[in-house]
């Protein structure tokens, strides 16, 4: 087993925490011990543009004082931070990079944590599960699907904050691959959907909902054009919004069709087989089409 | 800081038995140290204890219980004339309302919560902030039977021993037989107390206990139950009106001579304010800031006897406020902290009270005022630690309890006494701590029935204010119970009188005046005030220029 | 014995006390009467929260005037209490779910987890550490790092986010409490046989015994501390 630092922010505790339980689970089963930081606080949620307000930029770097913190033990074995949250990912890595950027914000920033046990070094590597999944390779994860997922048709979306800004991004911002590549592993047949990095309306959901419902119509029924019968996901917020919003968008809409969302790790747990039902609530069921295929397989073997 | 150098050549000594003494603990102190027979206990008590020297006790020349002897501290701020003027004048009503409770600590509370769920009106008064109490203060725990092989019996002859026999056995029943629902009751309001992983309590044993009975919330349990007890209190504003930092002065009655109401002192202001009730819950606490005998006192700002005064002066018959309760452990060293309580759970997980030699020179788990006696005679012989001001203090060897439960044990289980000793340079996972009796707790008070009733109609008390579930000595653990018991039912007893009671014709305070002419009649003639309302520690040399005619406080004499 | 004496500022104005003063005996010391600010002078009440700076030092620290003692040149004022928003809920109406929070202190997401909170904590808390536990709705580790919470105020006087730290804590713990804690199984049943009158018949014979009979029974009673 490796042993390596695991930020899993504060939606993974809470409203997906199917997310948390599924990604620690397929990890382990290919090796990798994710290792909770010991105290982690939110990441700041969004990461904030704003120059002259650098209380904005605490947060994040808090965090990376403690992955520094863990590395000084003998707790983990590859010392850089694995995010699956794209939300977090995105405001970590981008927190990171103005550090290195610029010395000086770090400075300030390190004299008002001076209660920390040891100023941040801007030196923590920040990884997001879908590039460790990469490193792993796709030939082993081939290796290890005790169920193929021959004939399901899967949709890969990735939304904004894997691609964007390019600097932080962890494939090709136009033409990304990764979720394809790893859907392709698990055996399922790759449905290519041209909305998949759309954007799902971000934290508009709170206070727009017609408008988000509008944007997640266009995304599923792109998904639907291309024979869909499930999408993936790597974020919290794009998730919510493309399996809850569907509700609005079925009323506004009345050729919508009902595709359910789960995130990549709860495909791959399943293709593994290591569990099915992580729990997490959806509004778009996904057990119906998941225990149907799981019978089919099984009664295969 | 820390302890000055000279004190090491004891602590070694303590350190060089320390051995011996976890073996003997790991096999059982009982074996090696018995308890002291009753003679025994007798003859330490007579010879030791602060309420068996001469003069601590006088005759009250006054009052309800006239001619008897109690606590001679006690029975001069009694024998003090009212702070109230006596033009004084009770019209306009500021508040109106069913049930008045004087006292924001662990009784008030619950007397309010009752109160109002029973469907009264209340106005909860309080001379601080809301918690700000001696509740707010225990660390120890509190005593119910939880366990099998205890009983509500075993607690029962438990506790009537320790008070010597002197409680009265209605309220001693009622005390034992309601703890383990109270334990419950507080449980759903969301107390967190200890507990094993399978739910059951964690207990400990406690002095004068024959079982293991002390429930604990680390040694926060005063300050956990009555923080939950302050927001329940806080989340009936329809009910309940809460009036902070407007201490009660005197009591108001009707023409029948029931109690309806108080008059309430704005400290800040110097303004009166006038509550008409129709029952008045007296949960006003104890004495400990008057200062018995000049011992230091582990007790609130505010413990200074105030509904004792006034309720004495109303008519309320007293009970065994002839004894005081000195808590065997207040710290002695460092000066800062002097009187300060150090938690009798620190003995029940296994520290033991050594002298200055090392040596374990009694069992540790006697009754309070045994224990506490025993102490001031280890002093007395000489065996005691001296402190740079010239006082003695006793050794209570914390660094045992890491021993026998595990190094971490303190800093989880003691996590107030821990940072207490650390602001001050002492780590007591490694250092003993230095004790000596200190002023604790009010055994007696006003005499109460089962249902908190006073000798004044429609005047209730719960509390330390009250007097008789403890008898002469109350033991640990016991004082948390009693709050919650006996709050609870003058709550619910408040909404029943209530719903009773028509006040009859006019409101008034003549009692003061009617006590007033009973001190003048007997020629006591008396410096200063009572209600007291605020202990004196201003450095009188710094008040030489003072001038008194602003100052409703000014120390006597000045 | 004479002791030293060494300055001090109270609210802007220049005195002499004894070292090793706390920050209450200095006031005492003084002449002042103290009716707001001051408790139970142990550290369990948080009354006497007070804020001051030391000489040369730019930080502005936190303490109980109870227990902080006080240094040459020292600033110091008091606070009594902070005005603070309190939830009125019924506990029992109330789910474990942090939902809860959201709906009585939504001011809670604003945390920027800069950690003022924990440095001004006279308990030395990790005040931040447990808003954070609260946000992700973890209401064990709010009510074990919060536990030693005496509710001064002083963090959330200083939280740019302007969060009430100690009532949110509160609202956990007694949450934690009620609803997560596993319950005792036996406590239920000893409240079933004091209910059903067990212990009546018991009661009856030691209220009915003579002082010295009732001596006789205490001085020979058996002491166990095993829990059978």
């Amino acid at each position: 087993m490796t042993r390596m630092p695991y930020y899993p922010g504060c939606t993974l505790k809470t409203k997906a925490q199917n997310y948390d339980l599924s990604t620690r689970a397929v990890f382990r089963e290919l090796g990798i011990d994710l290792v909770e930081l010991p105290r982690w606080n939110c990441c700041g949620a969004v990461f904030s543009l704003v120059t002259d307000d650098l209380l904005r930029q605490v947060a994040p770097i808090t965090n990376l004082i403690r992955v520094q913190e863990l590395q000084g033990t003998d707790s983990v074995d590859d010392p850089r931070l694995v995010v699956p949250c794209a939300m977090c990912f995105n405001v970590l890595k981008r927190a990171n990079a103005r550090m290195k950027d610029n010395p000086e914000d770090l400075k300030k920033i390190n004299d008002f944590l001076y209660l920390e046990s040891q100023p941040y070094r801007g030196e923590v590597q920040i990884i997001h599960t879908l590039e460790l999944l990469k490193e792993i390779s796709a030939k082993r994860i081939k290796e290890q699907v005790k169920f193929p997922l021959l004939g399901l048709k899967v949709s890969p979306y990735y939304g904004c904050n894997l691609l964007r800004p390019k600097d932080v991004a962890i494939d090709n911002p136009e033409n990304p691959t990764l979720l394809e590549d790893f859907t392709q592993a698990l055996g399922a047949e790759v449905v290519f959907n041209n909305r998949r990095l759309r954007c799902c309306g971000s934290y508009q959901t709170v206070s727009e909902k017609g408008l988000v419902a509008d944007l997640v119509y266009d995304i599923i029924m792109g998904a639907a054009r291309a024979g869909a019968d499930l999408i993936i996901t790597a974020c919290p917020l794009c998730s919510f919004n493309l399996d809850w919003r569907q509700k609005e968008a079925m009323e506004a809409h009345s050729d919508h069709k009902l595709i359910p969302v789960i995130y990549y790790t709860e495909l791959m747990a399943l293709a593994l087989g290591i569990g099915n039902g992580f729990g997490g609530e959806h509004f778009v069921d996904p057990q119906p089409l998941l225990q149907k295929f799981l019978e089919k397989e099984k009664g295969g073997i | 800081m820390g302890y000055p150098d000279y004190m090491y050549e004891s602590i070694k000594l303590v350190e060089a038995t320390r051995p011996r003494r976890a073996e003997m603990a790991k096999e059982g102190l009982q074996k090696f140290l018995k308890p002291l027979s009753a003679e025994e206990r007798e003859k330490v008590l007579r010879d030791n204890h602060p309420d068996y020297q001469p003069e601590a006790r006088k005759p009250i020349r006054v009052g309800p219980n006239k001619g008897e002897h109690l606590t001679s501290e006690v029975v001069d701020i009694l024998e003090r004339p009212s702070r109230l003027p006596r033009d004084f004048k009770l019209e306009p009503v500021d508040y109106e309302t069913d049930v008045l409770v004087i006292g924001g600590g662990g009784a008030g509370c619950q007397a309010a919560l009752w109160a109002a769920k029973n469907g009264a009106k209340v106005i909860l008064c309080t001379k601080l902030r809301l918690g700000d109490a001696n509740s707010m203060m225990s660390q120890g725990g509190m005593q119910a039977s939880v366990n099998p092989g205890d009983s509500p019996l075993i607690h029962y002859l438990d506790a009537i021993g320790g008070g010597h026999f002197d409680n009265k056995p209605e309220l001693l029943k009622i005390m034992t037989s309601e703890a383990p629902y109270i334990v419950k009751f507080l449980e759903e309001l969301g107390v967190i107390w200890d507990k094993l992983p399978d739910g059951h309590y964690q207990t400990q044993s406690g002095g004068g206990a024959s079982r293991r009975r002390m429930l604990s919330c680390r040694d926060y349990t005063g300050a956990e139950i009555m923080r939950v007890l302050r927001d329940e209190v806080r989340n009936h504003p329809e009910e309940i009106t809460i009036l902070e930092f407007l201490p009660a002065l005197e009591l108001i009655k009707d023409e029948e001579g029931k109690a309806a109401g108080a008059v309430l002192f704005d400290m800040e202001t110097g303004q009166y304010h006038v509550v008409k009730a129709k029952v008045v819950v007296l949960a006003t606490g104890g004495f400990g800031r008057i200062h018995i005998r000049g011992f230091p006192t582990t007790n609130h700002y505010g413990a200074t006897m105030d509904g004792l005064v006034m309720a004495y002066r109303a008519g309320a018959r007293l009970l065994h406020m002839d004894s005081v309760q000195f808590h065997p452990t207040g710290a002695i060293y460092p000066p800062q902290i002097h009187g300060f309580l150090i938690t009798e759970k620190i003995r029940a997980m296994g520290g033991q009270p050594v002298n200055a030699k090392g040596e374990l020179f009694v069992y540790p788990m006697e009754p309070r005022d045994v224990e506490a006696s025993e102490y001031i005679q280890e002093c007395k012989k000489g065996l005691g630690v001296r402190t740079p001001d010239g006082q003695y203090g006793i050794w209570l060897d914390s660094p045992l309890i890491e021993i026998l439960h595990g190094s971490g044990t303190i800093e989880r289980a003691f996590p107030a006494m821990f940072r207490q000793y650390k602001r001050f340079g002492i780590d007591i996972r490694v250092l003993p701590m230095l004790v000596y009796p200190t002023l604790h707790y009010q055994n007696g008070g006003v005499e109460i029935e089962e249902n908190c009733h006073t000798s004044v109609p429609n005047l209730l008390a719960a509390g330390e204010v009250s007097g008789g579930v403890h008898g002469r000595n109350r033991l640990m653990g016991n004082s948390v119970l009693d709050y919650n018991v006996f709050g609870r039912r003058a709550g619910i007893e408040a909404a029943k009188l209530a719903r009773e009671t028509e006040i009859k014709g006019r409101l008034n305070v003549d009692h003061v005046w009617e006590y007033e002419e009973e001190l003048k009649g007997e020629g006591i003639e008396t410096k200063g005030y009572s209600p007291l309302l605020l202990p004196e520690y201003r450095n009188l040399e710094s008040l030489k220029r003072h001038r008194t005619e602003f100052d409703p406080f000014a120390p006597a004499g000045l | 014995m004479t002791q030293d004496l060494i300055p001090i500022y109270i609210y802007s104005r220049k005195y002499y006390v004894p070292e090793g003063s706390t920050i209450i005996t200095a006031l005492e010391y003084l002449g002042f009467k103290l009716k707001k600010g001051v408790g139970c002078k142990e550290g369990f009440c948080g009354a006497c929260a007070s804020l001051y700076r030391l000489k040369g030092d730019y930080k502005l620290k936190g303490g109980l005037g109870c227990q902080t003692v006080v240094q040459p040149e020292m600033q110091i004022v008091q606070i009594p209490f902070v005005p603070a928003p309190k939830a009125v809920y019924k506990i029992e109406e109330l789910q474990p779910d942090p939902e809860i929070f959201v709906r009585y202190y939504p001011e809670l997401y604003r945390c920027l987890s800069c950690n003022t909170c924990t440095k001004i904590c006279p308990q030395e808390l990790q005040v931040m550490d447990f808003v954070q536990a609260a946000v992700r709705g973890d209401f064990e580790q709010v009510a074990n790092l919060s536990f030693d919470c005496i509710m001064c105020g002083l963090c959330s006087a200083r939280c740019p986010a302007e969060i009430t730290q100690f009532n949110v804590a509160m609202l956990a713990r007694r949450i934690y409490g009620k609803y997560l804690m596993k319950k005792s199984t036996f406590l239920e049943q000893r409240l079933k046989e004091i209910e059903s009158g067990k212990y009546e018949e018991g009661y009856r014979e030691l209220m009915s015994l003579s002082q010295e009979e009732l001596k006789n029974r205490y001085f020979q009673r058996e002491i166990d501390f095993q829990i059978t």
